[in-house]
């Protein structure tokens, strides 16, 4: 199945953000999606998502345009991990992941056995399961990414994706959500990323699509676009390369 | 030096003789707020600022009477005369709910205004006040119930009618003394337990010293809500059958008609006893509101309510001398009977 | 399941059966427990009671529904102010938000003014409430937002004010003497007058309203999200605030109609049942609705019981809630961020 948006023109009613965008995302592949601020990257992902309607163009999930399909089944096939989450209420953290399975029930159903089930599950795939009655609101930043992270699991979709997942975490955290995020496509669900930051997408994704004022700079796989020429057209700021001579790694600085 | 203390004198005589009202004085009047009223000369228009108000001058004098502070209704004109009842409406000056513009009170020329009330230093400023900004006198008068006698000797000064006020202050002294001497000897057991009803469900009533109880408790009975002093309150239904009243005054006509078949009501001593009674209100209420000179046909209804033994006169022939002498209309048998029904 | 709900359930229900209890104890006339017990055995085996027929009617009469419309009012503001409160996501939030008790006491003013009968005034000021959330959800609507919660409240604070203005004329011009005092008392709420009649009108829409945000408060938790995160979540955001705005108004309404602008249950009560057992609203709704009953029991009983005359209801909450709720504030705060 093919999460993609064609001849895509995204954007808000008064504001024209981006047009002409292709987009394609495999299960089981990770895409990073990089670009400066204010450069559309948002709005796309929440075009894909179908929380934004395209200005032009369709998008689709496994050939069935996402317009046609009910916010419910969307929510079986696509899962959103937002950047931050506003926690109103201190809901247990076992709550929060519980809201995961909202979309396998009706609009009256209660969790099942089945459902908290899966949610134990998802808590215990990423290591939080001891915190599953803390209140969401007093465990620290990379817990509870890593809460959001188990809902979107428990969700149980096809794609997973995340809107700068590892933005306000400590460096320690980091490491380990993106290791997370690795394993999701490991287990076969295609996911999107947003970043800051080319060295993630580098270890992290398969392909790279670079976003700069709503248009495509370059995309592909990530050795092959994620280069200091792409790099510096893209943020239009001098990049300095570093090479590790034992492993030939790269990693990206800003000059 | 004395060209400056000339000019300034005669600036001052200036502003004074500009700043004093353009009415020729010949005597005045100490209203019961103890201010002096001017009294004019010669008095052809009077504006009432409230109901009190207009109902006395319209005893007195009715064809001195500009407006009404609310146009009466069609059921009310038929007991007043007809031209001086259809008068146009002016609003109401003072009072909860002040509608009348100062401009318009200007507009109208009253030689006089005239408020019967409550004398407390809120009426007492603003009666100050309406009558430096118009320079129109501004009487304030006693409108309590026991003052009837006093405030209309008051107002016969002001209007230049003495003795028609006289007339007028006579009778109601009388019927107060009728009251007062019959009601006198009778001990504390023969005062009957009232309670007084308002609303659609009789559950509105009157606390101690309120005007609105104000001939219930000048007749000497016991007014079952008088042991807390204030205004209007709202109770319940236990607290009534608590009360286990005598006798209920009523002047919702709803409630009176439904008292009779609701069950929770019916186990009060005035509903048994058939002691349930709707207060006439043509073309004024006789006993709550407007609390003025109309309640004094309601003594007499009162009376023969709370006391039928001591008070055998005939209602019928007094509600008819009282309309006549008050109110200026003879009425015939078929009207008393409708205004004694105390419906609409 | 974290941990039991059920201490804090019990709880509530302990507070309801005491606020019946009281309440059909307490009042201005004399009754002992023992009267109301000898009175309901009577009714259930079929012989006449031992007690007057005084005591008998007092107790089905005027106590049995006040008790009963005490309870269901409860219920229904403390029901309706938890569902808004999540629907939108703010803990300060009460059922009067989007205009409801203004429209219903422009309502009930009008009909006092036109001297209307008792029910046709409780018909004016339902419909009056009705109407008034209807307009603010049109308005509301008709403008586009990223926002519509936001919107939503803005536009019932403006509307609210409309409506309120409104209340203020008709008050201005109604007579002094007669009406005035009747609609003074009646926005001050009461549960005075309250008979066997008066609860026919209620129970139908509180009972409808409740049951529909009942069955849906295993989606509220979700709606209390963002409007992205919920719809990322599977939820028809749309429909299902039209829903929950509909069943909350109906019951508000409903109660405002019945015994006038009680104000301080919606609010206070919701953040009662969540420190009983805590923020999920699957479990919160239903004890904010039993806790509600108990508590607006307890203080409709002492506005009877007080003094001889009727405490208006809407003052007591106020009095009652407002330092309750600053306690609340200080000591509670965990179970809100």
């Amino acid at each position: 199945m093919i999460l993609e948006g064609r001849a895509l023109s995204i954007g808000y009613r008064d504001r024209l953000v981006g047009r002409d965008l292709d987009v394609a995302l495999g299960e089981g592949e990770v895409l990073a999606l990089l670009g400066p601020n204010g450069g559309g990257k948002t709005t796309l992902l929440k075009t894909l998502l179908g929380l934004l309607p395209p200005r032009a163009g369709d998008v689709r999930c496994g050939e069935r345009p996402l317009a046609a399909i009910s916010i419910r089944e969307r929510a079986r096939l696509l899962a959103y991990v937002p950047q931050s989450h506003v926690a109103t209420f201190a809901f247990p953290a076992e709550t929060v992941v519980l809201m995961g399975r909202t979309a396998h029930g009706n609009l009256f159903s209660r969790p099942t056995a089945k459902d908290r089930s899966i949610a134990l599950a998802a808590m215990q795939q990423f290591g939080i399961s001891h915190l599953a009655e803390r209140p969401y609101t007093m465990i620290s930043g990379g817990e509870r990414q890593l809460v959001l992270l188990a809902r979107a699991l428990a969700q149980e979709p096809r794609f997973v994706v995340l809107d700068e997942p590892t933005a306000s975490l400590d460096f320690g955290n980091q490491g380990k959500v993106m290791r997370e995020i690795r394993s999701l496509a490991g287990a076969g669900h295609g996911v999107l990323f947003t970043t800051h930051d080319p060295n993630q997408a580098l270890r992290l994704a398969d392909r790279a699509y670079l976003l700069r004022d709503g248009a495509r700079v370059a995309e592909g796989k990530v050795d092959s676009v994620l280069t200091r020429d792409n790099l510096e057209a893209l943020y239009d700021a001098p990049i300095r390369t570093l090479t590790d001579r034992t492993t030939s790694e790269t990693a990206f600085l800003p000059a | 030096m004395a060209t400056g203390l000339d000019r300034r004198a005669f600036a001052v005589g200036l502003a004074a003789s500009v700043a004093a009202p353009c009415v020729a004085r010949t005597a005045v009047l100490t209203d019961a707020a103890a201010r002096a009223v001017p009294i004019p000369d010669r008095v052809t228009r009077v504006f009432p600022s409230g109901p009190p108000a207009a109902i006395l001058l319209y005893t007195l004098a009715p064809e001195l009477l500009i407006g009404w502070p609310r146009a009466n209704r069609a059921e009310e004109r038929e007991f007043l005369l007809p031209d001086i009842g259809a008068r146009p409406e002016v609003g109401r000056l003072t009072g909860r709910g002040n509608t009348a513009n100062l401009e318009v009170v200007l507009a109208v020329k009253p030689d006089l205004i005239l408020d019967v009330g409550t004398v407390d230093a809120t009426y007492v400023s603003l009666a100050d006040r309406v009558q430096q900004q118009t320079g129109i006198p501004y009487a304030l008068l006693d409108g309590r119930f026991a003052s009837i006698v006093e405030t209309y000797r008051d107002l016969g000064l002001l209007v230049g009618r003495r003795d028609d006020a006289e007339k007028l202050a006579r009778y109601a002294q009388a019927t107060m003394d009728t009251m007062t001497q019959r009601v006198a000897g009778l001990p504390a057991a023969r005062r009957p337990r009232v309670y007084y009803a308002r609303g659609p469900r009789g559950l509105e009533t009157a606390l101690g010293g309120s005007i609105n109880v104000e001939t219930i408790d000048f007749l000497g009975a016991h007014n079952v809500a008088g042991d807390r002093r204030g205004g209007l309150s709202n109770v319940s239904i236990e607290q009534v059958l608590l009360w286990d009243p005598e006798v209920i005054v009523t002047i919702d006509r709803d409630f009176a008609a439904g008292v009779v078949r609701d069950p929770t009501w019916a186990a009060v001593a005035a509903v048994r006893a058939g002691r349930v009674h709707l207060s006439p209100k043509l073309p004024f209420g006789w006993v709550d509101f407007p609390p003025s000179v109309n309640r004094l046909i309601g003594l007499w209804w009162l009376a023969k309510i709370l006391y039928p033994d001591q008070f055998p006169e005939d209602l019928r022939a007094l509600t008819r001398d009282f309309y006549a002498m008050f109110y200026h209309v003879t009425l015939n048998d078929q009207q008393i009977e409708r205004v004694l029904a105390g419906r609409h | 399941m974290s941990r039991s709900a059920l201490p804090g359930v019990a709880i509530a229900l302990l507070i309801l059966f005491a606020g019946v209890a009281f309440a059909f104890t307490l009042g201005r006339y004399p009754i002992g427990l023992g009267d109301v017990v000898d009175v309901l055995a009577a009714r259930l085996s079929g012989r006449p009671p031992t007690v007057p027929p005084t005591v008998e009617s007092v107790i089905w009469q005027v106590r049995g529904p006040r008790v009963v419309a005490a309870a269901l009012i409860g219920a229904a503001l403390a029901v309706a102010g938890t569902a808004f409160q999540g629907l939108f996501r703010n803990p300060l939030v009460s059922p009067d938000i989007l205009g409801a008790s203004s429209g219903a006491a422009l309502g009930a003013v009008v009909g006092i003014y036109f001297s209307l009968g008792v029910l046709a005034i409780q018909g004016v000021a339902f419909v009056g409430g009705l109407a008034a959330v209807a307009a603010v959800y049109l308005i509301g609507s008709a403008v586009p937002a990223r926002d519509p919660i936001l919107l939503l409240v803005l536009t019932g604070v403006v509307v609210g004010a409309l409506l309120g203005a409104g209340v203020g004329l008709v008050k201005y011009l109604a007579d002094p003497y007669n009406q005035l005092p009747a609609m003074t008392f009646w926005l001050l709420g009461s549960l005075a007058a309250t008979g066997v009649s008066d609860l026919v009108p209620l129970f139908g829409p509180v009972a409808l309203g409740t049951l529909v945000l009942v069955a849906l408060r295993w989606r509220m938790n979700v709606m209390s999200l963002t409007e992205e995160e919920a719809r990322a979540l599977g939820v028809p955001t749309g429909p299902l605030r039209v829903a929950i705005v509909a069943a909350a108004t109906l019951v508000t309404s409903a109660s405002v109609a019945t015994a006038g602008i009680i104000g301080w249950v919606g609010l206070i009560v919701p953040h009662l049942a969540r420190s009983l057992v805590g923020p999920d609203f699957a479990r919160l709704l239903p004890t904010a609705a039993i806790l509600g009953g108990g508590y607006l029991l307890f203080i409709d009983t002492i506005a009877r019981t007080a003094s001889s005359v009727e405490i208006p209801l809407g003052i007591l909450t106020a009095v009652i809630g407002t330092p309750f709720f600053i306690w609340l504030l200080a000591s509670v705060q965990r179970t809100w961020s």
